[in-house]
């Protein structure tokens, strides 16, 4: 491991850092439980944020000094859409996967009427949702988290894989995560996309049944990333390099499924996400119900932390994102816009310099393949990933 | 106070603070100023409905609020939204959104409305804001005051009938404790109680 002796010194050491409610801010919480930020020479004051418009405008602002973000957020606030325009990049990915489907009961139960099951996967339940949709007139009200999140993305993929228009068929609205399962309950919405630990909730207290996971529709999907503006980046490159370094040798120890135990009591404080256990378990520990009282599936890539270079900020995931970000506002980007944006903002450079320090392997290249893999394989001699497939009914 | 020109006067505004005596001040001057309020909301759960049914030029939203992200995907033209917003922010230049933002607030306006129009309302909610944050700081200073002198009284009748010294005595000798620990009265006289309070519960032990 590294010497902390030979880094860079920090330009400022006490940080502040914002989170929200959520079991991927595992990475976040458990660097400051562990003492990573501290071996660091980083003293780290970790703020919950209630939404990703507060993180982007106190980024900005320098209220905060670094953030974890929705992997497109970077991508959309450099753009200027949704908000305000400025400059944030990330050097770092923190996890992979982490969301998941869920739709109220009343509609859970017409598309298994209609031949959906969960358990043969998110083909099923997609199509027997577009033949309900065919054969009834009700208007369906889905809900994602951000617009720009990889829910809206993955929400509007499981729809048009199914058959369903996610323009026209339904109506889908943002709801921030922490009100889904209200909302869910009380019948304002039919069903969400939204990461964990709100699945899970929603099936414990028998409001909803999941009906696809993330990593069903995105194999490995890059989920959440470590934000920081560009200016931040360049007025304090020591504080961020050894940021990167205590957030990645937490993501190493979170790779580990024998520590996610752990993970899942120190979460549960109430200084962190302030819930019971049994609701952050599932996600955390891979042992996932889809619907209350069913016996648990072993997902135990349902969040990727460290593993499979999960790390690594691609440059092709990027620009993925982007050109859904440009789908999303009904537009085309031209290609080299694209290409120098996500050039921009996914800093390939950081992490490898990160990388050197902690002496992990790395890929040499920024863009990788998609949807062409259903197994783990290795891109270069000793860089494993892990399968990149996209659901296609 | 400037004269109002026409333009502003007229301006609808929509505000949302789960903070009801700050949202209550805010709305007054608001109203004092000349804008119409159309209404005051402690969270965006309504809002939606709110925003189709009145129209409102401009929503004033405390940074707070979980609902931010909401109001931003109302930017996304679509069906759905029959009146775009935005966020406040091309008008405006970098240090004033920021000093928006350390006060708590922010806003969105509708698409077609003069951003020059929208400012006033928003330096309006900035200097409510950031005044009442100050007097929260100050109450929050008062009251940590009242609770260090409770503290230092409590220390000295501790020290007075632990060690059957007079109160001045009493008194010199926490502060004597505080300039040689270098620390404030009220916390050397927490340390001192703690450890008094300790040894006598020992004694009563015994």
């Amino acid at each position: 491991m590294s010497d902390v002796t030979r880094l860079p010194p920090a330009e400022k050491n006490e940080l502040s850092l914002g989170f929200l409610k959520l079991t991927d801010s595992a990475p976040l919480i458990m660097a400051q439980e562990l003492g990573f930020y501290e071996k660091y020479g980083l003293q780290v004051d970790l703020q919950h944020e209630v939404s990703w418009a507060n993180v982007r405008d106190k980024l900005v602002a320098g209220v905060l000094d670094a953030a974890q973000m929705l992997s497109p957020l970077p991508l959309a606030t450099s753009l200027g859409v949704g908000g305000m325009r400025a400059e944030v990049i990330t050097g770092l990915a923190l996890s992979l996967n982490g969301n998941a489907i869920t739709v109220g009961q009343g509609l859970a139960h017409q598309i298994a009427e209609h031949g959906g099951d969960p358990a043969q996967g998110a083909c099923s339940t997609a199509t027997a949702f577009a033949r309900y949709l065919k054969s009834g007139d009700r208007q369906i009200t889905l809900a994602a988290a951000h617009t720009f999140s990889c829910h809206t993305l993955l929400l509007r993929h499981w729809l048009r894989a199914g058959g369903i228009d996610p323009e026209r068929d339904v109506h889908i609205i943002v709801l921030p995560p922490e009100q889904m399962v209200d909302s869910l309950g009380r019948g304002i919405i039919d069903g969400f996309c939204v990461g964990e630990p709100w699945n899970s909730m929603a099936v414990q207290y028998g409001i909803g049944t999941v009906q696809a996971t993330g990593y069903q529709i995105w194999n490995n999907g890059v989920e959440k990333v470590l934000g920081v503006t560009e200016n931040w980046h360049q007025n304090n490159p020591g504080s961020h390099l050894r940021l990167r370094l205590a957030l990645m040798e937490t993501c190493t120890w979170l790779s580990h499924p024998f520590n996610r135990e752990q993970t899942v009591s120190v979460l549960s404080e109430p200084q962190y996400l302030d819930l019971p256990p049994e609701v952050l378990r599932p996600a955390l520990t891979g042992q996932f119900s889809f619907s209350k009282g069913e016996a648990e599936a072993d997902l135990p890539h349902f969040h990727v932390f460290g593993r499979f270079q999960a790390g690594f900020p691609w440059r092709s995931d990027g620009e993925w994102l982007l050109n859904q970000i440009g789908d999303l506002m009904g537009k085309t980007l031209p290609a080299e816009d694209v290409r120098s944006l996500v050039q921009r903002t996914f800093r390939t450079d950081l992490y490898r310099e990160a990388a050197r320090h902690l002496a992990l392997p790395c890929p040499n290249q920024d863009y990788k393949p998609l949807g062409q893999h259903s197994e783990n394989w290795e891109i270069e001699p000793g860089i494993e990933l892990g399968p990149d497939l996209m659901l296609s009914c | 106070m400037p004269k109002q020109d026409e333009a502003a006067a007229v301006l609808r505004v929509i505000l949302v603070d789960d903070d009801r005596s700050r949202a209550t001040i805010v709305e007054r001057k608001l109203r004092d100023v000349g804008f119409e309020v159309l209404s005051v909301i402690p969270t965006a759960s309504g809002l939606l409905y709110q925003m189709a049914q009145q129209e409102p030029d401009v929503v004033i939203i405390a940074l707070d609020s979980p609902d931010r992200d909401v109001l931003e995907s109302l930017s996304i033209a679509s069906s759905h939204n029959p009146r775009p917003v935005v966020m406040f922010s091309e008008a405006g230049d970098q240090s004033f959104i920021s000093d928006a933002i350390r006060a708590g607030v922010t806003a969105y306006q509708a698409q077609d409305i003069n951003a020059e129009r929208v400012r006033a309302a928003i330096d309006i909610a900035v200097a409510q804001f950031s005044a009442f944050n100050n007097l929260r700081e100050e109450l929050d200073e008062t009251r940590r005051q009242l609770e260090e002198r409770k503290l230092v009284e409590k220390a000295k009748g501790l020290l007075m009938t632990v060690h059957k010294v007079d109160e001045e005595e009493a008194f010199s000798t926490l502060r004597k404790l505080a300039m040689d620990k270098n620390r404030t009265l009220g916390e050397v006289a927490r340390e001192v109680i703690e450890i008094l309070e300790r040894t006598q519960l020992k004694g009563k032990g015994r």
